[in-house]
């Protein structure tokens, strides 16, 4: 999508009106629970934004990021609640620790083929699970903490809303900005053939482990503003499924792309609220989702307007006249005589 | 002392026969189903609901589970393997099998509860019989019986050697005139009945739980890692030395960090011999 640094028309045209759109959403938005999903949306894609660098770009499939969205989410509750600290020193926080945690995690496991690390990554997810279960006196155990408010101005609702839309806007930017320059094309060098790749100069592990560590900090600070958005978290709430809504939506939009995860996430966040019946199927949709996804369009549901564009689009047919050059070719023949 | 043991020996030959089922796919299509635990999950519960709900005689459900296992095993070869390995693309199976082994989850657990749900007795035998418990001896006993079946399966039988003939080199029993399509659509059924006799047999340990199928994949799989994959013997020693390891640890710290230390214990292995205790080294091809 940015072969070119100059965006097109058209594009700059819908970039205007969805940022018109997402400025101008807390006048239109019918009820505070619209705004709270529009806002839980932004939070899931900062995640999911630099998730998409390691499962879109690079092709490691990580289905364990719940588990840094967890430790994000806790950090920031037990630091706030607990020890009284900024908010906004304990969301840099969060991420600072999903990033040291993204590279403990990273550090062993990006080295095992796909099967064996999205088996590790899984793991790591339900570590932190047992982890949170089993130290009662710091994260209150089964029954929870309270997610604290951020400070004014952004405690009310509008304002976190707008809190989390910049910073969303900030990590696309960022995560933009590496897809589309040599670091870009070295992870999709790295996800289409590894060994091509290293022979070209692709520093294959510091690669991936700086994208994954980049995608550790986005999942903490995620957690963060997600514990903040929820006002109460439990480690039911960051079960394994949630990890799966992560990988649908990246799948779903498309490898590779970030506009197609992000119209991937807000439209599975935002379906099961308007579609009530999928709403009680829950992950089974989702998973229904993904099979039918990777069976019929393994690019991506991007894939399928990109073909019926192309057919859509008048094509251009040149007739180009090939005639011969009548008095140069007598020349010739005549010269040869 | 011998209560643990005896414990951490049961629930370590469960994780051994998912390892067993893991081998059986693996050998065919070379494909790590992330539904293989959720195969005995199925067993486990329809065996419950078959003999509690239906009242029916404990080997007509036995029966039962191993059909549905076979079933759901020949599933996932349509649904999840089949289209995708026609595909050069070597994740698409994880993406597949992962998405399939969430449906059936999420399918069992709207019908059949969120609950875990008690595993009836299937022989007559006093509760206070310890750790001569059926509880106990009935999944290592079926596990063991597995891996010795399918040591005979693959060394007597012509089926067998084509099922290891597949799994030397696919292409090559192909141009000897293997189905091998076929083989593999075998193999499937084979290791969900597999998969759905241990899930019976493991029952009464484990109780009738939806969301089961997601701990034996991973804890089959660190079994199947720790002795080496494509060995059975090395399936039973991983899974008995994982089941004992946990049994000890949550003797001796306490049952909070069981996943921290199984998950401990596969990374030990990997990073000291990556390819297992007995499995063999093969060459990265470039």
């Amino acid at each position: 999508m940015s072969e070119s640094p100059f965006l097109s028309t058209a594009k700059l045209f819908a970039l205007g009106f969805g940022g018109l759109l997402v400025v101008t959403l807390p006048w239109w938005a019918g009820n505070q629970y619209q705004l709270h999903l529009a806002a839980l949306i932004c939070v899931y894609w900062i995640l999911i934004a630099g998730l998409n660098l390691v499962i879109g770009y690079t092709g490691q499939l990580s289905i364990g990021h719940v588990g840094l969205l967890a430790i994000g989410a806790y950090a920031f509750a037990i630091l706030v609640g607990k020890f009284g600290w900024h908010p906004g020193l304990a969301v840099a926080a969060a991420g600072a620790l999903g990033g040291l945690c993204g590279l403990a995690l990273g550090l062993p496991s990006l080295r095992l083929p796909g099967f064996y690390f999205a088996m590790a990554t899984m793991a790591f997810a339900l570590i932190v699970n047992e982890l949170v279960l089993a130290q009662v006196d710091l994260t209150g155990g089964g029954i929870g903490l309270p997610g604290p408010l951020l400070r004014a101005p952004f405690d009310s609702p509008q304002g976190f809303y707008y809190l989390v839309a910049a910073l969303a806007l900030v990590v696309t930017l960022l995560s933009w900005n590496i897809a589309r320059r040599m670091w870009g094309r070295g992870l999709m060098a790295i996800r289409d053939n590894p060994v091509t790749a290293q022979a070209v100069g692709v520093p294959l592990f510091r690669a991936k482990l700086v994208v994954f560590v980049f995608s550790g900090v986005t999942a903490g600070v995620a957690g963060a503003l997600f514990a903040s958005l929820q006002s109460y978290i439990t480690p039911d709430t960051f079960v394994f499924e949630m990890s799966l809504f992560f990988f649908v939506c990246i799948i779903i939009g498309g490898r590779g792309s970030i506009v197609g995860p992000f119209i991937g996430v807000v439209v599975l966040t935002a379906l099961p609220e308007v579609v009530a019946p999928l709403a009680k199927l829950g992950h089974f949709f989702y998973g229904m989702l993904l099979l039918a996804v990777v069976l019929m369009v393994p690019e991506g549901i991007g894939r399928v307007f990109e073909v019926v564009a192309e057919r859509l689009r008048p094509r251009v047919v040149r007739h180009d006249e090939i005639a011969p050059d009548l008095p140069r070719l007598a020349r010739a023949l005549r010269s040869r005589a | 002392m011998l209560n643990v043991i005896v414990s951490g020996l049961a629930i370590g030959m469960v994780y051994a026969a998912v390892a067993l089922v893991y081998n059986v796919m693996f050998s065919t299509s070379k494909v790590l189903s992330v539904t293989t635990g959720h195969i005995s999950m199925l067993g486990g519960v329809f065996g419950a609901y078959f003999i509690t709900a239906l009242h029916l005689n404990w080997l007509v459900g036995l029966v039962g589970a191993i059909v549905v296992g076979a079933f759901f095993g020949f599933a996932t070869e349509l649904l999840a393997i089949r289209r995708v390995l026609n595909r050069s693309d070597e994740h698409l199976w994880l993406l597949s099998t992962l998405a399939l082994a969430t449906m059936v989850q999420q399918a069992v657990g709207l019908w059949w509860g969120t609950e875990p749900k008690p595993f009836p007795r299937l022989i007559a035998q006093d509760f206070g019989a310890g750790v001569w418990d059926q509880k106990f001896w009935l999944p290592i006993m079926i596990a063991i019986l597995m891996a010795i079946g399918l040591e005979l399966f693959y060394r007597r039988t012509m089926y067998g050697k084509l099922f290891l003939a597949m799994s030397e080199d696919a292409f090559a029993a192909r141009a000897r005139g293997v189905s091998t399509d076929r083989i593999r659509v075998m193999s499937y059924v084979l290791s969900g009945a597999l998969g759905g006799l241990a899930g019976f047999a493991a029952g009464q340990l484990t109780f009738a739980y939806f969301a089961l199928g997601l701990s034996l994949t991973l804890n089959g799989f660190i079994a199947l890692a720790v002795g080496g994959l494509g060995s059975n013997i090395g399936a039973l020693i991983g899974g008995a030395a994982l089941g004992l390891l946990n049994a000890f640890a949550s003797h001796w710290f306490g049952g909070e960090y069981q996943q921290t230390i199984s998950v401990g214990l596969l990374m030990i292995v990997l990073l000291l011999k990556p390819e297992g205790l007995l499995g063999s080294k093969n060459v990265r091809p470039v």
